[in-house]
């Protein structure tokens, strides 16, 4: 069967996903495009003895690339291997999606136009005449609805006869301009791309394909006769920008077509309704934050109750397994080191899923930009972008789903700015630490306003070591911020799914291992060596009768075995190094084991100290007793700003690519942590 | 005049594009071109960002940006 590799080119917000998840009887393979964490959808399906594969490449709004996305689109059109291009096209926004689609026609390939969202143009008494489309361009054009599910098929059998005809778009610029394009073809010799479409890039200024030709032999005679035909072009237009040029010629061809084959619509009005309450000047900041009031409420609570349950789950999973298992080191690693740490990378699904499909829901709908356009007053002198409020809002639940959540950030040095900070957002698990500590040393009555002030407190230092970032790491130029608000629109609920079920994958896959992994890891470590104490206990557990005297055997056990393993170690070759901090190795270990996951900082200072967990009054009195003011301050502190747990290390690692980064954000929060633990340690020895 | 001059209803005819690159590109690309009716609908309190209309697109600026777009108030 012949197959057709079709690339799916457009604008953002056209609704090119809507499109592919409409195709009925298609298969769909998610992956990336190569060595860049942009995602790559490709489906295939079978029409009329072909088979059709169409690769969907990132919303670009010009060929002249602008974000990484843009790039990956231009570089594929470019050098990509595609038969026929697929151009999907916003009907409601005619001009400005034409203008591009003139640039994609110069690349002299067989193309297609969808004009998308026809439904709601009709409906407004718009039309567009796709017959006289075709004559005037020679391209064939269809008008669709990928949400009401029309016109699809009647668009595949238009790709089809183009492909079959190898039909390819005529679209010509004013009589100076073509006359200069051709002056310019003639010197161009053999090339891999197409001729006129070297001369038109060359002449508006385009660097990437300057750099592909300017090594060939004939490059040398070319060069002149270029330089002329740009002097003409600027003279006869008065302009020394080329690009604008460029720009303005298409634009002129846009509104001419436009005027010929389309009966314009009636202004869209909800949008602008809405957006008088959403993005209010005074309202906006309110309404928004309750909105993610609300999200947060149903991540962290909603999904809370399957976390109990899954927790339990795994439990009685470990519990059934270990009555089919001998005794010994085998049994010991599959139900306390295996089964937990898969339990550890499903436990994080139901924030996750709930969290994605908040934000989806705000993607989908056109709120995010609006998000965006409310927050970026406030996040820019942090040197942040208005979208990085979403996950470093997250963060104060779980930093998983929040580094997940920083994908909305399509610039990658906002995305890595935002990233490395959220760790200092206090995540939910840090809470019980907290309550320990602020209880133990603080007077009920100001309990309260020390907990805020170290929630508080830990962002607006990430804000300002954002700053900080910014300015020293990432130096030059702010990043400009120009985007659109797209138009709200009802969200599509198998879309929604899909994009649920792409990121659950994703998840489990990527971080999913290295989750599961470093949870063992941590397992490891902290149970061995353990043989000699496993053998002397066992004995006396075997020799005392009273189940209580057994019970009490296995706690000093599981306290000998955790003071002797390879984590006590480490924490106490630690020691001197905390030792400004008033912090023992005990603290030091404790702080290690919240590298698992920050709940194990309280259940192994019980285990340390010699309380029993489930006991937190006694645990308090204890803690109070055992360790200096100081100690719970620099505890306090280091908790805020160091390390998150290794399941959000791991996401962070399968997001961020470049070692530099993944080395840097291990090593630069401890740093942190530890000296601004000592700063106010010192403090409050300076003042007492 | 400047784009970030206009109030909020206010409209004007773009007369010159001030921008550099890559910046220019993007805002030719949005639509923001000579002889271009822009619109702007709200700004934020501070008259951080502007969001404008631009032949039926509404685009998200910040003052930086909207300060490189030249334009010709409508009365």
């Amino acid at each position: 069967m012949v197959e057709i590799k079709i690339a799916l080119v457009g604008q953002p917000n056209v609704g090119k996903s809507h499109l592919i998840n409409s195709i009925s009887g298609a298969t769909l393979h998610v992956g990336n495009f190569s060595g860049v964490t942009v995602e790559k959808k490709e489906v295939e399906f079978e029409r009329d003895g072909y088979r059709l594969k169409l690769i969907d490449l990132p919303g670009t709004y010009s060929l002249h690339p602008y974000t990484p996305e843009e790039r990956v689109t231009k570089e594929f059109l470019l050098n990509g291997e595609y038969d026929l291009i697929l151009n999907v096209v916003d009907s409601n926004q005619l001009q400005k999606n034409l203008t591009f689609s003139w640039q994609i026609a110069d690349l002299n390939k067989p193309m297609v136009i969808a004009f998308n969202m026809y439904d709601e143009y009709s409906k407004r008494g718009g039309e567009i005449d796709t017959e006289k489309f075709f004559k005037l361009t020679n391209i064939r054009a269809q008008n669709v609805s990928a949400k009401e599910n029309f016109g699809l098929e009647e668009l595949f059998k238009k790709v089809i006869k183009t492909y079959q005809e190898q039909n390819k778009p005529r679209i010509y610029y004013s009589e100076i301009i073509e006359e200069e394009i051709e002056n310019v073809r003639e010197k161009i010799k053999d090339c891999r791309f197409d001729k006129r479409f070297v001369a038109i890039r060359l002449l508006e200024d385009d660097e990437d394909i300057y750099k592909i030709v300017h090594e060939k032999p004939w490059f040398v005679e070319l060069l002149p006769q270029l330089n002329e035909s740009k002097q003409i072009i600027k003279n006869e237009y008065d302009e020394d920008d080329l690009k604008e040029i460029f720009f303005e010629e298409r634009l002129a061809l846009s509104k001419g077509i436009i005027s010929q084959v389309a009966k314009i619509a009636k202004r869209e009005t909800l949008s602008e309704k809405i957006d008088k309450i959403l993005i209010h000047p005074v309202l906006g900041l309110p309404i928004f934050l309750f909105v993610m009031w609300l999200l947060f409420q149903a991540t962290f609570n909603l999904g809370a109750a399957p976390m109990d349950y899954i927790a339990s789950v795994f439990d009685s999973i470990s519990n059934f397994v270990g009555k089919f298992l001998p005794d010994g080191i085998l049994k010991d690693a599959i139900i306390n080191g295996v089964i937990p740490a898969i339990g550890a990378v499903v436990m994080f699904l139901p924030n996750i899923l709930i969290l994605f499909l908040g934000i989806n829901l705000m993607e989908q709908t056109g709120y995010m930009a609006r998000a965006a356009y409310v927050m970026d007053g406030i996040l820019k002198r942090f040197g942040l972008q208005g979208r990085a409020f979403i996950p470093l809002v997250s963060g104060f639940g779980c930093s998983v789903p929040a580094y997940m959540a920083a994908r909305t950030l399509k610039n990658p040095k906002d995305r890595l700015i935002t990233m490395l900070i959220i760790g200092f957002m206090s995540c939910g698990a840090r809470l019980p630490i907290y309550v320990l500590l602020v209880s133990a040393f603080f007077a009920p009555e100001v309990q309260g306003n020390v907990m805020f002030a170290i929630y508080i407190g830990g962002a607006l230092v990430g804000l300002i070591v954002a700053k900080i970032l910014r300015i020293v790491l990432f130096k030059g130029e702010p990043e400009p911020f120009v985007m659109e608000l797209p138009k709200y629109r009802f969200p599509k609920i198998k879309a929604l799914l899909f994009d649920l079920w792409i990121k659950t994958k994703t998840y489990l896959k990527k971080a999913g291992v290295f989750i599961a992994l470093a949870s063992l890891a941590v397992w490891f470590l902290s149970s061995f060596p353990r043989e000699n104490i496993v053998k002397e206990y066992s004995l006396k557990i075997a020799h005392v009768k009273s189940e209580v005297k057994k019970e009490e055997l296995k706690e000093e056990m599981r306290k000998k075995i955790l003071e002797n393993s390879y984590i006590a170690r480490i924490g106490k070759i630690m020691e001197p190094i905390t030792k400004p901090l008033d912090l023992s190795w005990r603290e030091d270990v404790a702080l290690l084991s919240g590298l698992a996951a920050k709940e194990t900082v309280v259940s192994t200072m019980a285990v340390l100290y010699g309380g029993n967990s489930s006991n937190s009054k006694k645990l308090i009195e204890i803690i109070r007793n055992s360790l200096p003011f100081t100690a719970a301050v620099a505890m306090i502190i280091v908790v805020m700003f160091y390390s998150p747990c290794v399941a959000a290390m791991s996401t962070f690692y399968a997001e961020v690519p470049q070692w530099v980064w993944r080395i840097f954000y291990t090593i630069y929060p401890n740093v942190f942590a530890y000296f601004a633990a000592l700063l106010a340690v010192s403090l409050i020895k300076l003042f007492s | 005049m400047r784009l970030n001059k206009l109030n909020i209803g206010e409209s004007g005819i773009i007369t010159k594009i001030h921008a550099k690159e890559p910046l220019k590109s993007k805002l030719l690309s949005m639509g923001f071109a000579r002889g271009e009716r822009v619109k702007v609908l709200k700004h934020t309190l501070a008259k951080n960002t502007f969001d404008i209309d631009i032949n039926g697109v509404n685009v998200a600026l910040r003052d930086e940006e909207a300060r490189e777009i030249e334009v010709m108030k409508e009365s």
